[in-house]
């Protein structure tokens, strides 16, 4: 039978299929359960339907394979608890930042940023960059390479680099 | 891959709410996957490249959102139907969404906007109160859907105050195309079969005058873009998406996306 912690190890191996990191420090992995041979994880998807979902799932169940003595791997997908920002680790936030995605600090509130919306040019932000720090930085798009990533712009080192979006 | 396995017991719900209940699935549903598909018709064609890349991500926000709501709607349908044959099975006159995003825009960037503004502040009050139905798989799922519908409503609202407030013409175009939807963007608030089913279980729960609430959003954001409409509620004797009447732009449109499903309707991807 295998062990909780052997599960986890093992996940902490598993990185999202889009970003630089584990899906363990991005706190997706809510819960895991072992009944004798046969073991369960239920995962909080970030984004509802988001399409990385599968190739996780197929993952997590490859690498779980690798364990002796397990049978069944069962992944569940839940919305509650909701996934939010708040769950990526410490690490997992250094992992971001080092390649260029940062994450909305703990109970900020993107939408206090968005009322400002009425002037032109759209808005601008405190969002460090993650490459010189430099807070002259601005929103160019809230859309990025996937759903949860938005798109900004540093005016000082003059790099795009992406944010995620708070939910 | 489906997310409400074991979410209740759904058995448990009597018939006539069941009934009631996928009314207003669908009809959530079946906005976010016209609109979704209308949002997909800009891949590729958008004004700007972060346009073309925002109205994607637009359409698959929405689709993911309807696919996640057909799915629960599959678990309290009577006939038992799939998800995907929710979704792309059904008859044009099945269908419960409003006309307002079965239309086509034709590529008119400024009536792609007006859509946009007018659909997503009134798809994010009523996933508001849908976070509060009784009925709890809905309200996590809603509440979940209200965080990412939030991004719709900032980029809506950025989008229109940046063109009224931009020159005489693009204020001209975007006045024009408000102007244009209006009548059909009320029609949203065409009460859904078996509304007061659903009110009085608390399924669809009243949480103020949303009609009031939309119109106040939709006003705030176009007089700080230097633009003015006129909303009123719709009125009951028409018939609209809700109730199943619907224009012929719906049929062309299900021809065209459920043109694959029909091949194979049976087919497992």
């Amino acid at each position: 039978m295998p062990t909780r912690d052997a599960v986890i190890e093992l996940l902490r191996e598993v990185p999202d299929p889009e970003m630089p990191i584990s899906i363990v420090d991005l706190g997706i992995v809510e819960r895991v359960e072992i009944d004798d041979t046969n073991v369960t994880v239920d995962i909080l998807p970030t984004f509802v339907g988001c399409p990385a979902l599968a190739m996780i799932q197929d993952d997590i169940i490859k690498k779980l394979r690798t364990l002796d003595d397990v049978d069944d791997i069962i992944v569940n997908f839940m919305y509650e608890p909701a996934w939010s920002v708040d769950r990526i680790s410490a690490a997992g936030r250094e992992s971001l930042r080092e390649h260029g995605v940062t994450v909305p600090q703990g109970g900020s509130d993107i939408h206090s940023m968005i009322k400002q919306t009425a002037t032109v040019p759209l808005r601008t932000s405190a969002i460090p960059c993650p490459f010189c720090e430099s807070k002259s930085t601005r929103l160019d798009s809230a859309f990025g390479p996937t759903r949860c990533r938005m798109i900004y712009y540093c005016e000082a080192c003059r790099n795009s680099f992406e944010h995620m979006k708070r939910v | 891959m489906s997310m409400f396995r074991d979410a209740v017991s759904m058995t448990a719900l009597a018939t006539v709410t069941k009934t009631a209940l996928l009314e207003l699935l669908l009809s959530v549903a079946d906005d976010k996957l016209m609109l979704g598909h209308r949002n997909s018709d800009w891949t590729g064609l958008g004004p700007i490249l972060e346009e073309d890349i925002a109205f994607s991500s637009l359409a698959q926000d929405e689709i993911a959102h309807a696919q996640a709501l057909y799915e629960l709607a599959a678990t309290v349908d009577e006939h038992q139907r799939s998800a995907d044959a929710l979704a792309f099975a059904r008859s044009p006159g099945e269908y419960r969404c409003a006309q307002i995003v079965e239309l086509q825009d034709e590529f008119n960037w400024a009536t792609a906007l007006a859509r946009q503004l007018f659909c997503d502040h009134f798809d994010h009050l009523r996933l508001g109160r849908l976070s509060e139905s009784s009925f709890t798989p809905l309200a996590q799922l809603a509440k979940r859907l209200g965080a990412e519908e939030q991004v719709h409503v900032e980029h809506s609202d950025a989008w229109v105050m940046r063109l009224g407030r931009g020159d005489a013409e693009s204020n001209a175009r975007m006045q024009a195309a408000l102007d244009a939807l209006a009548p059909q963007a009320v029609m949203l608030f065409e009460p859904v079969q078996h509304i007061d089913t659903l009110v009085r279980e608390g399924l669809y729960p009243v949480a103020g005058d949303m009609f009031e609430q939309w119109k106040q959003e939709i006003t705030s954001v176009c007089t700080a873009g230097t633009l003015h409409v006129e909303l009123a509620p719709p009125d009951p004797t028409v018939l609209g998406g809700r109730q199943g009447a619907h224009t012929s732009e719906l049929t062309e449109l299900l021809d065209e996306m459920c043109a694959v499903y029909r091949l194979e309707p049976d087919a497992k991807w």
